[in-house]
């Protein structure tokens, strides 16, 4: 019976280490890869790189603009955050928080751009962004992400407030703040947890974002990474697998190392999302 | 307490998030309705011309081969993120040293750039420099069966379906992994003491346990699949091997500038999403009544 049970153990751990595998070995694979020169990458492409020559990654800094692309997709992301924290903190507040009798459908009709496709907002915002000449800027890649993460980001916020005791609230309103106060002294920092959680699942999203930015962007000086990374690719398929290697690794590791320190948040965010709401 | 029915304060806390919710996700779903009544190639004036472009639409065979092509594309990303999801979730929810470490590595190919994962696929595929997959069948001894996988229209679009629902099983299993451990011990201890074990207890306990988060994942799943873009756009091939209804409306708006016709695609992914989502519903709520 013992003998069974520790087989099987060992066998489960052997079944979860070999999707380990599965799951991270591309990643590391394409790290490794980014190490070695073009003739080792098709001599010894599973070797560990036979010397760590950073001869790629120069030449990535030299000849491209990924410097620059990594610039726009991080002034990009964090207006986005910082409007999607603001927004969806405040909304979620007065729709769980307040009492109003429109609350509860206007919590579902939010609820509901969970759903809607974003290709069906690509031409209207084209067009729109061509008349008031906002095609290649900033706003023009902020402005959607923010109003389709607010429905994820607001049912986060909602079902925390929902823990937050009334009491404290009513205590708050008779030792006289007032609702701006409650808000803002009160309710926000208890939130911190949450706002991480929220921050970390968008900062995901939007630093990856690739439809919006190719489609409102064309210009080098306003391109994000997900769309700079595609001029590594030679027009006839004659790509420098080396470079685009160190390309496509210099632009994940910044959210590679975000993920590690704070994916106790993205797990919560992920699992709330669906688990509670 | 009146301060907390305060309408205009409810409004200053509201507005905001409303008004930008409404101008980049509402107004856009109506004015593409608009559109796809109107024949548009974004010089001349638009013009009015009824239900011509979803008749055009449906006598359309590249349209419909498209269709065609995001169903396969649907079952496969569908199969791998929820099933192969639900199988990890599984496998991990017996694991008891180490299980948060796993959980977070699984899911480290979902926040990788979409197109770091499309270029790592397709020099997976390559057959020219012989790529990873086809070294692989070299090692094992089938080199026969070698493949330019992209490009070959017969396998074209499983290989631009694969990396799409590899990238997020990790995010599925951490739904189903946070579900699965959230069943009250005593359930489980219940059922053991009853003679459960095993596969039936994963069958008649831990499956019915999670049946709502199984919906919901699958209508998240299958809706993100219809309209799945990014790595069928970024290495699919020209022509129509892999061609999706997301890909075929991008490339009629911003190709051809049929602003008209590729709007009335759009709101067929609208629909098309919608249909989805009260299937799922029907198909579960039916079951629910069996029991």
């Amino acid at each position: 019976m013992l003998a069974t049970k520790k087989l099987s153990s060992s066998l489960l751990y052997i079944l979860v280490i070999a999707i380990l595998l599965i799951q991270i070995y591309p990643v590391v694979w394409l790290m490794l890869s980014s190490f070695k020169s073009s003739i080792e990458l098709t001599t010894q492409p599973f070797a560990m790189p036979s010397s760590w020559s950073f001869e790629n990654y120069a030449s990535v800094f030299r000849e491209s603009s990924l410097l620059l692309y990594i610039k726009n997709t991080a002034i990009v992301t964090f207006a986005c955050l910082a409007l999607i924290i603001f927004l969806s903190a405040t909304a979620g507040f007065a729709l769980v928080k307040m009492i109003n009798r429109l609350n509860s459908k206007l919590l579902l009709f939010f609820t509901i751009g969970i759903m809607i496709p974003i290709q069906v907002t690509l031409i209207p915002l084209f067009i729109m962004y061509k008349d008031y000449g906002l095609l290649n800027s900033y706003p023009a890649l902020i402005l959607p992400q923010v109003g389709f993460a607010l429905p994820l980001s607001i049912l986060i916020f909602t079902s925390f407030y929902r823990y937050v005791p009334g009491e404290l609230l009513e205590a708050a309103v008779i030792d006289g703040c007032n609702i701006y106060q409650v808000f803002f002294r009160i309710v926000s920092p208890l939130t911190i947890n949450t706002t991480i959680t929220v921050a970390s699942i968008n900062f995901i999203f939007i630093w990856n974002d690739f439809v919006f930015s190719n489609t409102f962007t064309n210009d080098k000086a306003y391109k994000t990474i997900a769309v700079g990374l595609q001029e590594f690719i030679g027009a006839f398929g004659a790509t420098d697998w080396g470079q685009t290697f160190a390309a496509i690794s210099i632009s994940i590791i910044p959210i590679i190392v975000t993920y590690l320190f704070l994916n106790k948040y993205v797990m919560a965010g992920v699992s709330d999302g669906a688990v509670k709401g | 307490m009146n301060v907390l029915k305060d309408k205009k304060a409810w409004l200053i806390f509201i507005l905001p998030a409303l008004i930008f919710y409404l101008g980049t996700v509402f107004v856009p779903i109506i004015q593409s309705l608009k559109y796809s009544f109107q024949q548009w190639n974004g010089i001349q004036e638009p013009a009015y011309i009824g239900f011509d472009n979803y008749i055009a639409m449906f006598k359309d065979s590249y349209f419909w081969n498209s269709v065609q092509n995001n169903l396969v594309y649907v079952v496969i990303v569908v199969f791998m993120q929820v099933f192969i999801g639900l199988f990890f979730a599984l496998m991990l929810s017996y694991v008891t040293k180490g299980a948060g470490i796993f959980r977070t590595l699984y899911y480290l190919p979902a926040v990788v750039v979409t197109v770091a994962i499309a270029q790592m696929f397709r020099n997976f595929y390559s057959l020219q420099p012989l790529g990873l997959l086809n070294m692989f069948l070299d090692w094992v001894g089938l080199s026969h069966l070698q493949s330019a996988w992209l490009s070959n229209p017969h396998t074209a679009l499983i290989a631009v379906s694969i990396p799409e629902g590899w990238r997020f099983i990790g995010m599925y299993m951490v739904i189903f992994y946070a579900a699965l451990i959230a069943i009250p011990k005593e359930i489980e201890e219940a059922a053991t003491i009853d003679g459960v074990s095993g596969w039936q207890l994963i069958r008649y306990i831990k499956l019915p346990s999670i049946m709502h988060v199984l919906s919901l994942s699958l209508i998240m799943c299958t809706t993100g699949a219809l309209r799945g873009f990014d790595i069928p756009y970024i290495i699919g091939v020209p022509g129509s091997a892999t061609e999706l209804v997301t890909t075929y409306m991008y490339k009629q708006a911003f190709s051809t500038i049929q602003y008209g016709y590729g709007s009335s695609i759009a709101v067929f992914i609208v629909i098309e999403s919608l249909l989805a989502v009260l299937l799922i519903r029907a198909i579960f709520n039916s079951r629910k009544g069996d029991a």
